[in-house]
């Protein structure tokens, strides 16, 4: 209900001026968003305590990676972002073709970081850094690793948002938000992880 | 001015992309032999972080416009993870 009512908003323009609050998505897909915000989180700092113990050699390591090749798929994956909420609006707005054809690129943009990510790491094992080659690569892996799955988790949601968006009848403005917003998930994680992993030394 | 909000996103993307860009630039060895550690590029991976994370939270993930548990839970957690961070920083090593 306050789904189409935001709707009626948006056609008539003054979305932007009104106060009114609500839930993007759903709550359950929230809680999932902040528990694996704070897990990754504890992580992260594990890894800076790590990192500040033996900056040297993790430097040394660190320097192994392509600042560039991180910075593109950064680009990437935010790109894809744009796409899965200009998708979540054009919804909104009753324009279906136009969400599927932005949902449809968000998973074009995830599957290029999908393959560049694997390309990436088959040049470090062309080096021979593996993950157990030194703290630093254990690290890379884990983190790289753990993110391409929730990026594949990603897929699924895309699914999700597309079979929503195809059939008329069970079109659901909030199940296509909580898909987004597991996308959105996705790539603040890579943010995080490229400013840690590739940026701070 | 009001700006519709499919321009925000678009205006958005343009913010985040150009912070990306500027981090590219910060993270690089600008001809150094070596990359050294360095406090500044520390401190400012963290602050890029921050700001990119809350642009997504606030304007893709539209939490502008959402409940104030939700702003007060999404803000908490960023703060307390970047606190977290810069405390790890600076503490260790």
């Amino acid at each position: 209900m306050t789904n189409s009512a935001s709707a009626e908003l948006d056609l008539a323009g003054n979305n932007e001026n009104s106060d009114s609050t609500r839930m993007p998505g759903q709550g359950a897909m929230w809680a999932l968003v902040m528990i694996e915000a704070m897990t990754f989180s504890a992580y992260f700092v594990v890894y800076t305590i790590y990192y500040r113990m033996n900056t040297e050699a993790f430097l040394a390591a660190q320097s192994e990676l392509s600042l560039g090749f991180g910075a593109l798929n950064t680009i990437i994956l935010l790109t894809s972002s744009l796409s899965i909420a200009l998708c979540v609006q054009r919804s909104r707005e009753g324009h279906y073709g136009a969400a599927i054809r932005n949902c449809m690129l968000t998973a074009a943009g995830g599957l290029v970081f999908s393959i560049l990510k694997l390309y990436e790491w088959s040049i470090e094992i062309g080096k021979g850094m593996y993950f157990s080659t030194n703290e630093f690569f254990s690290y890379y892996y884990f983190f790289t690793g753990m993110h391409l799955l929730h990026v594949l988790v990603g897929f699924i949601a895309l699914g999700v948002v597309y079979y929503q968006l195809k059939s008329p009848a069970r079109r659901s403005q909030q199940i296509i938000e909580a898909g987004a917003t597991y996308w959105h998930l996705v790539d603040f994680l890579w943010v995080i992880i490229f400013a840690l992993m590739y940026v701070m030394r | 001015m009001v700006i519709s909000p499919q321009s925000r996103l678009y205006l958005s993307w343009v913010v985040l992309t150009a912070i990306t860009l500027i981090a590219w630039w910060v993270g690089g060895q600008h001809g150094e032999a070596q990359i050294r550690p360095s406090a500044a590029v520390g401190l400012s991976a963290m602050a890029i972080t921050l700001v990119k994370v809350r642009v997504i939270i606030r304007e893709f993930m539209e939490v502008r416009h959402a409940p104030r548990k939700l702003k007060l839970v999404t803000d908490g957690w960023l703060i307390v993870f970047i606190l977290a961070m810069i405390v790890a920083y600076f503490l260790v090593g």
